[in-house]
């Protein structure tokens, strides 16, 4: 053994699970600051919320041209002439772009209450999309167990809104009514997240060959220890029992249980983008 | 394989005046000498750590009972290639007459979607920099030597392959070698499952190779130090 052997790289490096972590919080912050015109409560996070959104989206933006191999040819991707349609990555751009445009609208007319509504609610609706494709960029690979699942898109839904409930929380400053409905938002998300991870655990574990492998590999050793320990336990179980906990509804219970989380939607995120590829190296 | 079985409309099988070039590796025939692999560096001045082609190996059995098996391997083009599917650019694109699978090196913009999706690992990142040849930081993989085979020759591995392990030719031909290979003996193409249908037959491929990689649990540290080492490389 090991005269001549050949190994493979994985093609997404872990750089990609912050641009996912990163976009999700961007979309769900800007849908928290469109749902202030519905919801009095989040009226306090409307400036802010936005302008969170607005920087997260330059700082992913960044992240996802520079993680190219040829970044300056991130114009290729613009050009529409070279689009193929069933690539996901085409449908981000398309949507990333459309987001940056509806973002800098909103932007010029946020002072305004009655002109702000409409950008507001078209770049909460591209918003909801941006973690609806990071998900299809995943699933859409079916050869990868734990990614060509039904599940991603909506998983990256629940993750989005959990991380950027987690994130509003710091921005609300004590806002008491605030606070009560992003714990009711991070509630049901983590728990809709905990459903999403126990249904693609078990589907996984009762797969065939490459889902057993790949169930092995990421709730053991390193991947283990990240997926199950901070992903699952940590940043999902424990948040979820302390938000239900009397201590859950102060701040300070809050605030941990939105760092726990934020530790975790990022945690999931790396794990469930490793974890299949890294397997997928060890075919022949 | 039957008409009914062709689904997708860049499938290429059975279209009457295209070609529909394929490869029948006869791994009984296959002794490791790895000529293939050195004859498809030496064509494509391929970077260290990463291969068009490669020929991996498994001792199987308990000595004394022992053998090595060899399962080369390349680029399938596929019939359905879902790296095509995946590149948001068309950098990657099947050829129409041919079923070539080749790559736009001046549009690839490196998002490695197509390495995500293609189920053998067939695909690779070129470094920042090269000795010899301009073409870098983008995906890379097998051509099938299209340059070659337009020019009438076969592709440089099977050129070089001193076993006649590897044969080439076009599989819409009833009368060519590899029409005859495939309809004569029991061939078998890697992951069939994932429904891309290979243009790679092989003939008499050990399982330890075609089966999904339990080596995930078996790595030797000696291995396993070259990993690290290929790791870095690539970081
Ligand atoms: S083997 Fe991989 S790279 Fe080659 S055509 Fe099939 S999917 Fe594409
Ligand atoms: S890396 Fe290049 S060839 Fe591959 S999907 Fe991206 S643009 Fe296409």
């Amino acid at each position: 053994m090991g005269d001549y052997v050949v190994f493979h790289d994985v093609a997404w490096h872990g750089v990609y699970a912050l641009y996912f972590f990163l976009i999700g919080i961007s979309a769900a912050l800007y849908f928290f600051s469109a749902l202030s015109f519905y919801r009095e409560e989040f009226k306090p996070l409307r400036a802010t919320s936005f302008y969170g959104a607005f920087a997260l989206l330059a700082v992913a933006g960044l992240i996802l041209v520079g993680d190219l191999s040829q970044p300056l040819r991130f114009v290729n991707t613009l050009n529409p002439g070279y689009w193929n349609m069933s690539s996901p990555l085409v449908w981000g751009t398309i949507l990333i772009v459309l987001y940056g445009l509806v973002s800098v609208w909103y932007f010029l007319k946020l002072g305004d209450e009655k002109a702000a509504k409409l950008p507001a609610v078209i770049g909460a609706v591209i918003a909801l999309g941006l973690p609806i494709y990071t998900g299809f960029d995943l699933a859409v690979h079916q050869a990868r167990p734990v990614w060509n699942t039904p599940l991603m898109p909506v998983l990256f839904v629940a993750l989005s809104l959990v991380s950027g409930a987690a994130v509003a929380s710091f921005l609300a400053k004590g806002e008491a009514r605030l606070l009560g409905a992003l714990r009711q938002i991070m509630l049901w998300t983590t728990g809709a997240t905990a459903v999403m991870v126990l249904s693609l655990l078990i589907t996984t574990a009762y797969g065939g060959s490459s889902d057993e492998l790949t169930y092995m590999f990421m709730t053991s050793g390193t991947i283990g220890g990240i997926f199950v320990g901070l992903g699952i336990l940590g940043g999902t179980a424990v948040p979820l029992v302390l938000l239900l906990l009397p201590f859950g509804k102060e701040r300070a219970g809050l605030l941990l249980s939105s760092v726990l989380i934020l530790v975790g939607g990022l945690s999931l995120r790396y794990s469930i983008l490793m974890g299949p590829q890294i397997v997928q190296t060890f075919f022949s | 394989m039957s008409e009914e079985l062709r689904t997708s409309s860049i499938e290429t099988r059975g279209v009457a005046g295209k070609k529909r070039y394929a490869m029948v590796i006869d791994t009984r025939r296959c002794i490791g000498c790895m000529a293939c692999q050195v004859a498809c560096k030496a064509e494509y001045d391929t970077p260290l750590g990463v291969n068009r082609t490669w020929v991996p190996y498994k001792v199987v059995g308990t000595y004394p009972v022992v053998k090595k098996q060899f399962l080369p391997r390349l680029c399938n083009h596929c019939d359905d290639p879902p790296c095509v599917r995946a590149c948001p650019v068309e950098a990657t694109y099947k050829s129409d007459d041919g079923g070539f699978v080749l790559q736009r090196y001046e549009r690839c913009i490196g998002c490695r979607a197509c390495m995500a999706s293609c189920p053998y690992n067939a695909r690779f990142m070129l470094p920042a920099s090269r000795t010899y040849t301009k073409i870098t930081n983008v995906v890379d993989k097998c051509t099938f030597c299209f340059h070659r085979v337009a020019q009438g020759l076969v592709p440089a591995c099977v050129q070089t392959c001193i076993g006649r392990a590897r044969v080439f030719g076009d599989l819409n031909d009833p009368a060519s070698e590899v029409s005859y290979l495939v309809a004569r003996n029991a061939t078998q193409v890697l992951r069939p499952e994932q429904g891309t249908k290979p243009h790679v037959f092989y003939i008499g491929a050990d399982r330890n190779h075609t089966e999904f990689g339990r080596d995930i649990y078996r790595r030797p540290d000696v291995l396993e130090g070259d990993r690290a080492a290929f790791q870095r490389t690539r970081a």
